[in-house]
């Protein structure tokens, strides 16, 4: 009982100093993200270029293969900007963060930060700490920006829940990423099968074209993506206005691989890093 | 070098517990044996040199002391603790000053760079600030505190690497290579920053292909030779395990004032030993001494016979002599 006692109060200043930790992370990668002030431009205007490229698209698109979202139709640019918004967030989730470690490895900085007293896990969620929250805020005000831009019929009352859906996803996407990160540590050019496993899951998730329009037994495949469930989950409060009621089964699906995800990738990373430790091979990319 | 200032002190120095102590450390990558037995100790505050040419396993060595590589055999203790444990209080203990460029966020300042580390270290935000600029000063870089990193040169960002061990008072010091390509004011800067940590009582491990940089430097040197220990002991006696031979000389008639003819000295030398021209300057002459000769029997002869010794230099060092017996280098 003594040694609880005397061990509670450790562990929490273990875990104020770690979270701590996270803000010199996130002062960091802010300063040198702020220091590329012309990729930062680009990326975003990379990003409406993609959305003007679809709205044309649209055009051409009879509204009635779409699906319908609580009783209403939705335009083809209501329903792909969703799809856009979220297979950008996934696609560059899975890459910052797979390349987050990588990236101190190439750089030369992993063996200095490994020389400190941060935990792993601190290390690992602190090179990418900047992302995980920047590109989430970056997916919401990309929506807020298309919907203002090209007057999408965005219900107002569904954005709360569709951020709880989003947030409920980050860490299956992170949990992908921290495993790619493992790859990419153990394998050094691991990129592309991560590349390739974002364009399968971004093919058939529904984000930008209708599930219905696949064959039956790969649409039922489909359903099963976790990229989809969040898609679809974003665009039921999002188009149909359906409030939280849309939303409380794709939560129970995505929670749950989340936390698998998640635990799966910190597993594999954390494998990964003994493994060069061992090998002696931190330093060598 | 030990900080201890008096006899007492130096023997209290003696009789402390190694802060690194290494047992018959091997290590092998891919079959290629890196560190075969290696076995050192170094005291609190004691500067000891790790002496080797490039391969000999320096680097290694201290990446095993740092907790970046796992040995295959052998115990390493930090603090009296196992070191392959690699807890945060041993990583709070040991500083590296690495041998690299390539350890620093080259987009960001030196001081945003140090605020960083010192976050890390477990320093509060403001504490981390004045730190981080207090280690600058230290290491004369605060006049570039707010530059990226990239911009700085080679030698400054040496210094920011020993800046970065200053930063939380490392009780354990791992130096790789620190001042092998500075110019000698930098070089300078680096070894009396070192020292001071020293004489504050951190256990220093210096290791360098320099012969020159360790006398008066270190106390203690190991040698590696394609990672075995070769040598393991003060440096003081490294020196004397060799006998120089060869020494340049200047001679000058006390007549004259001239440079006496080659034929002159080698006929007055006889059998203490041999003279031939210097290659790079026409004015010294190199004299190898003879087996049995001494130098102060073969300078004598000369000065009794009206040729004054206007300098006198070893060719190699005897830590050179030694160290080139030792490694094959």
């Amino acid at each position: 009982m003594t040694a609880l006692l005397h061990a509670a109060p450790r562990g929490v200043l273990f875990l104020r100093a770690e979270l701590g930790k996270l803000g010199a992370f996130l002062r960091r990668d802010f300063l040198i993200a702020w220091s590329y002030r012309l990729a930062f431009v680009s990326e975003w205007a990379g990003l409406a270029l993609q959305a003007v490229t679809f709205y044309f698209v649209g055009k051409m698109i009879d509204p009635s293969v779409l699906p319908a979202y609580g009783g209403s139709p939705a335009t083809y640019m209501e329903f792909v900007a969703i799809g856009i918004a979220m297979t950008a967030f996934v696609q560059l989730a899975l890459s910052r963060v797979g390349h987050g470690l990588r990236g101190e490895q190439v750089q030369g900085t992993l063996e200095s930060l490994l020389m400190t007293p941060t935990s792993p896990t601190t290390i690992q969620l602190g090179t990418v700490f900047y992302d995980v929250l920047y590109i989430p805020l970056r997916t919401a005000v990309f929506l807020v920006l298309v919907g203002l831009a090209f007057g999408l019929d965005f219900h107002t009352d569904g954005f709360v829940p569709a951020l709880v859906v989003l947030f409920a996803f980050i860490p299956f996407v992170w949990g992908l990423g921290v495993a790619n990160a493992g790859f990419l540590l153990t394998f050094r050019r691991g990129g592309g099968a991560a590349a390739l496993l974002f364009t399968m899951l971004a093919l058939f998730s529904g984000a930008f074209f209708p599930l219905d329009l696949l064959p039956g037994w790969l649409q039922g495949a489909a359903e099963l993506n976790p990229i989809a469930i969040a898609i679809e989950g974003m665009r039921e409060p999002l188009l149909g206005g359906t409030g939280w009621e849309g939303v409380g089964s794709d939560l129970l699906v995505l929670l749950p691989l989340s936390i698998v995800s998640l635990a799966a990738g910190l597993l594999v990373f954390r494998a990964a890093l003994r493994r060069e430790r061992r090998r002696g091979s931190l330093g060598l990319y | 070098m030990h900080a201890a200032e008096t006899m007492e002190d130096l023997e209290q120095a003696d009789r402390a517990p190694a802060a690194v102590e290494m047992r018959e450390i091997t290590r092998s990558f891919a079959g290629r044996r890196a560190l075969a037995g290696v076995s050192l100790a170094v005291r609190p505050g004691e500067i000891h040199a790790l002496l080797g040419p490039n391969g000999a396993g320096k680097t290694t060595l201290l990446r095993v002391l740092g907790g970046l590589i796992e040995p295959d055999s052998g115990s390493v203790r930090v603090l009296g603790t196992d070191a392959t444990q690699n807890t945060r209080a041993q990583r709070r203990a040991v500083g590296l000053v690495p041998s690299g460029d390539r350890s620093f966020y080259l987009r960001i300042s030196g001081l945003e760079n140090l605020r960083f580390f010192a976050r890390l270290h477990g320093l509060g935000a403001g504490a981390a600030k004045q730190r981080a600029l207090d280690v600058l000063a230290a290491v004369e870089l605060e006049h570039v505190a707010g530059v990226p990193v990239g911009e700085y040169s080679h030698g400054m960002q040496k210094r920011l690497s020993v800046a970065r061990a200053l930063l939380t008072d490392s009780r354990i010091l791992l130096v790789d290579e620190a001042t092998h390509d500075l110019d000698p004011h930098a070089a300078r800067v680096v070894r009396e920053l070192v020292q001071r940590l020293a004489r504050d009582g951190a256990a220093v491990l210096w290791a360098t292909q320099r012969i020159d940089e360790i006398r008066g430097l270190a106390e203690n040197v190991t040698v590696l030779r394609a990672g075995e220990v070769a040598y393991s002991g003060s440096v003081v006696r490294l020196g004397g395990r060799v006998r120089v031979q060869r020494h340049v000389l200047r001679l000058q008639h006390r007549r004259t004032l001239e440079a006496p003819p080659l034929a002159t000295v080698r006929a007055l030398l006889g059998s203490l030993g041999s003279v031939e021209p210097a290659q790079d300057d026409p004015e010294l002459v190199v004299l190898t001494l003879a087996d049995a000769a001494t130098l102060g029997a073969a300078l004598a002869t000369l000065i009794a016979e009206e040729i004054d010794i206007l300098s006198c230099r070893e060719v190699q060092s005897e830590i050179e002599e030694a160290f080139v017996q030792l490694t094959g280098a």
